[in-house]
């Protein structure tokens, strides 16, 4: 099959955003696209499919103007032969309409909707389930984020399904799906690639899934051997400043490092406990437990000793964060009782004891997305400034920090820029950062590996393991099953369960 | 810069104020040219001390209501709030006319003299009862942030409430939404000027006049010859042939009048430029 490739290149009005030499799938394939958040892979396919919006940003491609490439027949044969799988499945829905209505609009509406596809998305053959979900208006919280992206999901499939029927006579086609399990645990997004490698192995069609979810090469490794010469692994990388490069992502060295860090020997922890959170906690009139084992039968304190790295688990809403804000004292539980350092904190600690006693001092927490928990509006240096610990206002310190988990010598320019300019990736690892420089005795990490490439994430785990081994304790809850479970010890992973 | 209507039209306010400067130094008398450029100059030296003091109390009261706030100090807040809102409820012609008649009679009674002291008073006064918008507006942003994870992410290394407030909420994020009120206290305040010093230059009582106080553009208007000169332009309606007369022989009223609506203007579309801008 034939590769094709585009030059691109984005700007604002005001700024360049990115621009790309060769940028490209290979047709009648499966392209993984990998790359740290913000560094414009969603940019760069929707340029190509012709779904950029003119009037707010300067588009060339293959050095033309974006009208002429959006005219071309080939791209809007491509519009309409295939789908575009937003990554916030919210931007992509009609809230004013309801979804079983979107879902057999416009081009979707060559076909009757087969409600086969949502009931194996959804593992049920109960057709009322099916419809509690489709027939009503979309909102910000209903469906959840997981069933509109299964809606999505199912939406391109249809066309998939409807592609298959045409045969050859369709023409081009170029199916996007923009972090199709972002929303989803590993038993979702294995239904969804099983059901896209059924209908390719079928018949191929042209694929490109943008993802930073690296246990994907895993399951394909693991399942799709057979179909591995029509899968291609692509990472995008920065070049410089807003030039990227589109490279082939090493499968073995992302495999051969994920068996590394199994092998390797973690050293003994101390005896001396930083945490102990009692098993069972109620917050906003739910009742949550602790357990050590999967089946979540009997519960148990959650303990973390000194340079111990813990993993809490639990699927998509259950409380995780809710349980890392309330150790935090951010959220106020209606039963609650820990042991911090030499301090026994309950349900009636007044929030002023976290204040004068334990942030920044003993404890510190990285939050989940770091464009909310960083200031945007601030420079790179003055997210250091006002942390409790000396030499923050001194800025080649600051540099020496941040070459911790940031390439090469930084600029001046870097640590001035504003943070609001960043890629996603880089603001994760400011974000990361900022805690981690306070050394605090426990921090909690949400999400860590939020939008990193595989470079950075290797960084982050190297200094998160630097860190532990200096003894600070970590209390990790992430999505990235395949790498903390790799990484922590089973007697070291908690799972957290709703009482019923 | 055609884009940023904010700065163009501040450019049109200064260009227009310099070419009337020009057209009066060449065809207005002497004591008249004295008054308006006086007058003139408090007005807009009046309205900058209304922003700066605005800018103070405002800040320093919304920094006062989140320190009642977090310290759980009921009492405390709720007596703040009180006295605000009974500030809030005075209509503020109505506040800042009280307000110049007690400077007027510390004027005559020669308590106050100068106006290195009179004009911080008389914008004090002023700024009293227009300040309580710039701290809903501080205290909007901050109860915002407060909301997020931005607050939180912050608070948890440890960093001061004041630094999150003062640095990270209101100068990094909210100092152009704190500028653009500020644009429009100045607008506020010119008008509010010109309106009491007009009210109480018609003559409020033989202890309270415009003789006692600072000359501003509002006090000028209110003079006979100024009121002539605003009869002659509806003169003009009914004798067009008059029209030339205007800008020659009646330019003391019409400068004023002139200089006062094309301020006014003038920041009303820098204001709405600003706010476009930066898309508040």
């Amino acid at each position: 099959m034939t590769e094709k490739s585009f030059s691109v290149d984005i700007r604002a009005q005001d700024r360049p955003i990115v621009s790309i030499d060769r940028f490209g799938y290979h047709d009648g394939e499966v392209t993984f696209l990998f790359g740290e958040s913000g560094i414009g892979k969603s940019l760069l396919s929707k340029a190509v499919y012709g779904i950029l919006d003119q009037d707010a940003l300067a588009i060339i491609v293959d050095r033309q103007p974006y009208g002429k490439h959006c005219a071309k027949a080939w791209t809007k044969e491509i519009q309409q032969n295939s789908f575009f799988v937003f990554q916030e499945p919210s931007s992509h829905l009609n809230p004013l309409m309801k979804i079983s209505h979107q879902m057999t609009e416009g081009s979707l509406a060559e076909k009757k909707f087969d409600t086969e596809i949502l009931q194996y998305l959804w593992q049920t053959k109960d057709d009322a389930h099916i419809r509690s979900i489709i027939d009503i208006f979309p909102k910000p919280y209903r469906p959840s984020g997981g069933e509109k992206q299964r809606v999505l999901l199912a939406m391109a499939f249809k066309k998939i399904s409807f592609l298959l029927e045409q045969s050859k006579k369709a023409g081009a086609n170029f199916f996007v799906f923009d972090e199709p399990t972002g929303s989803l645990d590993d038993n979702y997004r294995n239904l969804f690639l099983k059901l896209l490698f059924t209908a390719f192995e079928r018949q191929p069609f042209t694929v490109m899934i943008i993802t930073h979810d690296y246990s994907i090469i895993s399951e394909i490794y693991k399942s799709y051997r057979h179909l591995l010469d029509k899968v291609h692994f692509k990472e995008l990388s920065r070049k410089k400043e807003h030039q990227v490069v589109l490279n082939d992502f090493s499968t073995k060295e992302y495999l051969h490092w994920l068996y590394e860090t199994g092998q390797r020997e973690v050293a003994q922890t101390t005896s001396k406990q930083v945490l102990k959170v009692k098993s069972s906690f109620s917050i906003f009139d739910r009742s949550l437990q602790i357990h050590r084992d999967r089946g979540r039968t009997m519960p148990v304190d959650l303990e973390i000793r000194q340079g111990e790295m813990v993993y809490l688990k639990a699927p998509s809403g259950i409380g995780k964060t809710t349980l890392a804000k309330i150790i935090m004292g951010l959220y106020r539980p209606q039963k609650f009782s820990m042991d911090l350092d030499k301090y026994s904190i309950d349900e009636n600690t007044p929030r002023s004891f976290w204040y004068t006693k334990l942030w920044g001092k003993k404890t510190g927490m990285v939050f989940q997305h770091a464009d909310e928990a960083l200031n945007l509006q601030a420079k790179v240096k003055e997210t250091f400034k006002g942390l409790p610990i000396k030499g923050m206002k001194d800025s080649s310190k600051i540099k020496k920090r941040l070459q911790e988990l940031f390439d090469g010598e930084l600029s001046d320019s870097f640590i001035n820029k504003r943070v609001a300019f960043l890629s996603g990736g880089q603001k994760q690892r400011l974000n990361l950062l900022r805690t981690l420089v306070m050394n605090t005795d426990l921090t909690i990490l949400d999400e860590p590996l939020n939008g990193l490439d595989f470079v950075s994430i290797k960084k982050v785990l190297a200094l998160l393991e630097e860190k532990r081994k200096q003894g600070s304790a970590f209390l990790i809850i992430s999505h990235n099953e395949e790498i903390f479970d790799t990484l922590i010890n089973t007697d070291q992973v908690y799972y957290l369960s709703q009482v019923k | 810069m055609l884009k940023k209507k904010d700065q163009l039209w501040f450019i049109v306010w200064v260009a227009v104020v310099l070419i009337v400067g020009i057209w009066d130094i060449l065809f207005l008398n002497k004591p008249a040219l004295r008054k308006v450029v006086t007058g003139f100059g408090n007005t807009v030296i009046i309205s900058l001390l209304v922003v700066m003091i605005t800018l103070i109390q405002g800040w320093c009261i919304t920094l006062c209501l989140n320190t009642l706030q977090g310290a759980k100090n009921k009492s405390g807040y709720l007596f703040l709030t009180f006295l605000l809102n009974l500030v809030r409820s005075i209509p503020q012609i109505v506040g800042v006319l009280i307000g110049y008649i007690a400077v007027t009679f510390l004027i005559v009674k020669g308590t106050i003299s100068t106006n290195l002291v009179i004009f911080p008073l008389l914008a004090f006064i002023m700024s009293t009862f227009i300040f309580l918008e710039m701290v809903d507006l501080m205290r909007e942003r901050i109860d915002h942030y407060k909301k997020l994870d931005f607050y939180h992410a912050m608070l948890v290394c440890g960093i001061s409430e004041g630094r999150i407030i003062n640095f990270d909420i209101l100068w990094k994020n909210s100092r152009i939404h704190i500028f653009n009120k500020l644009i429009s206290t100045f607008g506020v305040a010119v008008f509010l000027q010109c309106s009491v010093d007009f009210i109480i230059s018609v003559g409020l009582s033989t202890d309270v006049s415009a003789v006692n106080l600072p000359i501003t553009l509002g006090s000028l208007l209110a003079k006979i010859d100024s009121k002539q000169d605003i009869l002659a332009i509806g003169h003009t309606l009914t004798n067009p042939g008059y029209i030339g007369h205007i800008f020659f022989e009646h330019l003391q009223g019409v400068t004023v009048a002139f200089l006062l609506v094309v301020t006014l203007l003038c920041i009303f579309k820098i204001s709405n430029g600003y706010s476009e801008r930066h898309r508040l």
